[in-house]
């Protein structure tokens, strides 16, 4: 706690959202403008914990991301405000150059623009960037404030966001998790407006950080300054709130939907599915199972209903209320099981994976089956596959 | 199992005790009163924390700056930061050279008083002031440390001096706020703080074009008061820049080559090394014996040298691990632990007893007391410590009379 800390804000300006969260109709209506006044305080407070401390803040437009503010990078002081004796300087022209690079940003926002998603991984990729710059200065950042890696050694990026998930981004967020799990970094995320974040809420788990979706947005000031002010080294003094509860789903590679059950290649662990080998898919997902599979138990069963012939189309299989939101499978099952590799079956919340060879007391054929575990009490199933009876 | 129920409570202790070490702090600076049921900060502090933070409020505690001046520029970076390092080495130079018999620049009056005042030199008129061993050590702390300790030293000065401590203090504090490079207004300042200005010019802390001059401007010294990057970026770089963190390779032969053409720094080497050549920008020594025993007898210590040694190493050394040969350390050590050797002690000896009897009883009663530091019974003597003195005396006394 001694040490000094790097924060970097990803701030979401997403035009459409911020108009809807400032709507009168909601119960908190908060404004980007409110926010902001909020938010600048919250920074200021960040910059005076410790002279040492740096910041940067990226916002994230659509269709594109910025850096707003760096605090390693200076500043011409030309369109700046006079010095004022009441207020310390370097917050003065933090803030002076926040709001006027927001300014600048939104303004240059043409109105087909606002359709765009929104540029949130290129902000996190980019505060990850600046994060692995200045926490490894090289021998050319002869200019840079960080004079050993010693001063800073404890970067986190805060995440405040206002849109939903977008489900196509969902590969390249994984990602920079798992680049921030390497580099370190804790990522605390804070939810204006909207419904709960798939992805952020596993950004925060995965790296320690805290996930909080605020009740009363226009008293945002109160949330940033007691659970994001601390750095990770002082949170094991300062209580700061963590989730509950964490929805694991992913989204599928093919289509990019959030599902609850998908199937997991055991080889690449990742891959799509190709157009080429959906005429030899012996299983796929199946297309009805929302309708069909409304509780766990039915899930038990899921396998059975499977088609194992091929099917024309591939869809992923989604179920609502299930205990366990496991996701599982082979997407080149025919190539896989012929050649005698098992597929996989995992369970996100025991991360555990089960796999079972046998071989056919009768035929001496290798075949498959996966047994599926508990997760808390609901005993999911234990499906048995055998592919090359198809 | 255990170990790991262990290892859980340590690992919950920790944070605990930080905990109530971090309310302690805060509340012996008042910033949280005591209070047993809960806790909320000092309205005050609120206050102003807030308005600090949201900006506002006509407290002027981040300075008032000057008007431009176009005929007076404001000083560059650069002019600013050769004047704080060139007044702040003329401090250290005149205090590591003292002892040597040469006569370097004198800083001004009021620095000699403070130092005095400080016990980092002593002399009984400022023509023979004297570096003391307090001083030496003084010597080997970071420039940071030495700051702050002259500092705090000029807040004890500044209680005698009839002066308002609180406006000391918050002068200092708004120095430490100021930018680096800008002109700020002496017409807001207090009577006391316009005082402090002539004492803070001469430790380097602000610079000002003529002594009556109506602005100011903090040098490097004063904007990092309260922070850890270095106060003096140029301070022990020998000139060159790039190489401000370290120019001393020592090697396990006892050799030391300092890259540095600074005199000041071959000055405080030269206290505890024996310069053998010099070069222009080099000088080769080693350390031995007699150079070691000679600091410690200034009143180094063996921690002081090596950490000096620590902080200042060449960035070359940083390579190894440990970064010091293992060898010197534990000889500079060695050097010290042979200084210590004998301790003295304060004490009576009794001796000349009447009879073998005699001596055994008093030693008997001596011994309960656990006063007796060293006895030779074929010689009927003890030793006895200084405070077991008035009880044996006592004893003694009673005995004699007994038998006479």
């Amino acid at each position: 706690m001694d040490k000094a800390c790097h924060l970097s804000v990803v701030l979401d300006l997403s035009p459409t959202q911020w108009h809807l969260s400032a709507q009168p109709t909601n119960p908190h209506p908060l404004s980007l403008s409110a926010f902001l006044s909020q938010l600048l305080a919250f920074l200021n407070a960040h910059i005076a914990c410790k002279d040492e401390n740096s910041l940067a803040v990226f916002g994230a437009l659509p269709g594109k991301s910025v850096l707003l503010y760096a605090s390693s990078e200076r500043y011409r002081e030309d369109g700046l405000e006079a010095a004022d004796a009441n207020t310390y300087r370097p917050f003065k022209i933090m803030d002076s150059i926040v709001m006027k690079s927001i300014q600048d940003q939104v303004d240059a926002l043409g109105l087909p623009e606002e359709e765009e998603p929104i540029g949130l991984v290129g902000a996190l990729t980019k505060s990850l960037c600046y994060i692995n710059r200045v926490t490894n200065p090289g021998s050319s950042s002869g200019t840079s404030r960080s004079d050993d890696a010693a001063v800073l050694p404890d970067p986190r990026i805060l995440i405040v966001t206002v849109s939903p998930d977008q489900s196509p981004s969902y590969i390249p967020i994984m990602n920079s998790i798992f680049s921030a799990q390497k580099l370190k970094v804790t990522m605390d995320v804070c939810k204006l407006f909207g419904s709960d974040s798939v992805f952020l809420q596993q950004a925060a788990h995965l790296t320690g950080g805290s996930y909080i979706n605020i009740e009363r947005p226009d008293g945002a000031l109160q949330y940033l300054m007691m659970s994001f002010l601390p750095p990770p080294g002082i949170r094991q003094l300062i209580a700061v709130p963590t989730q509950d509860k964490i929805d694991f789903r992913a989204a599928c590679f093919c289509h990019k939907n959030i599902i609850d059950i998908g199937f997991v290649c055991s080889v690449c662990l990742s891959s799509e599915i190709p157009i080429a080998l959906i005429s030899m898919l012996v299983f796929t997902a199946h297309i009805h199972l929302s309708s069909l599979l409304s509780t766990s138990t039915r899930m038990f069963y899921l396998p059975h209903e499977v088609p194992y012939k091929d099917t024309s189309t591939i869809e992923c299989c989604t179920t609502s209320s299930s205990g366990c939101t496991a996701s599982y499978s082979c997407c080149t099952t025919p190539y896989t099981s012929r050649r005698g590799v098992t597929p996989a079956y995992t369970c996100e919340h025991a991360s555990e994976i089960h796999k079972y060879n046998r071989r056919d007391p009768s035929t001496g054929k290798q075949w498959c089956d996966a047994q599926w575990h508990a997760c808390g009490s609901a005993v999911v199933g234990d499906p048995q596959y055998q592919y090359h009876h198809a | 199992m255990t170990s790991t129920e262990s290892h859980k409570r340590h690992s919950l202790i920790q944070p605990f005790r930080a905990y109530e070490t971090a309310l302690s702090t805060l509340g012996r600076l008042h910033i949280i009163p005591q209070s047993s049921s809960k806790l909320s900060l000092n309205a005050t502090f609120k206050t102003s924390l807030r308005h600090a933070i949201t900006g506002g409020g006509a407290s002027s505690s981040f300075g008032v700056p000057a008007e431009g001046d176009s005929r007076h520029p404001s000083p560059s970076i650069e002019t600013l930061d050769a004047f704080a390092l060139e007044r702040w080495e003329t401090i250290l130079h005149y205090m590591v050279s003292s002892g040597a018999g040469r006569n370097p620049t004198r800083p001004s009056q009021g620095v000699l008083f403070l130092l005095q005042r400080s016990g980092l030199m002593s002399g009984v008129q400022n023509s023979s002031l004297q570096i003391t061993s307090l001083g030496f050590q003084f010597l080997l702390h970071t420039p940071h440390a030495q700051l702050w300790e002259l500092l705090l030293q000029y807040l004890y000065m500044a209680e005698e001096r009839q002066m308002d401590l609180v406006e000391v203090l918050s002068f200092l504090f708004m120095l430490s706020t100021m930018e680096l490079g800008r002109d700020y207004s002496v017409e807001h300042l207090s009577p006391t703080q316009v005082a402090m200005l002539e004492d803070l010019r001469d430790y380097g802390i602000i610079w000002q074009r003529r002594p009556q001059s109506k602005r100011f401007s903090p040098t490097r010294l004063a904007t990092t008061l309260t922070s850890s990057s270095p106060p003096l970026p140029t301070a022990s770089g020998g000139g060159s820049q790039g190489q401000n963190q370290g120019f001393i390779i020592l090697e396990t032969n006892y050799r030391l080559y300092a890259y540095t053409d600074n005199p000041l720094q071959t000055a405080v080497l030269n206290l505890f090394v024996s310069l053998k050549s010099r070069f222009p920008n080099l000088v080769v020594g080693s350390i031995t014996r007699e150079s070691v025993k000679k600091a410690l007898a200034n009143g180094i210590t063996a921690d002081q040298i090596i950490s000096y040694l620590t902080t200042h190493a060449h960035p070359q050394m940083r390579k190894n691990k440990p970064l010091l040969p293992v060898t010197v350390q534990d000889q500079i050590r060695l050097w010290e632990l042979e200084k210590n050797r004998v301790k003295s002690q304060e004490g009576y000896l009794y001796t000349a007893f009447a009879s073998q009897a005699d001596y055994e009883y008093v030693l008997n009663y001596a011994k309960q007391l656990d006063v007796v530091l060293w006895e030779s019974s074929s010689r009927r003597c003890f030793f006895g410590s200084l405070e077991g003195h008035p009880n044996i005396r006592g004893f003694i006394e009673r005995r004699t009379a007994g038998n006479a």
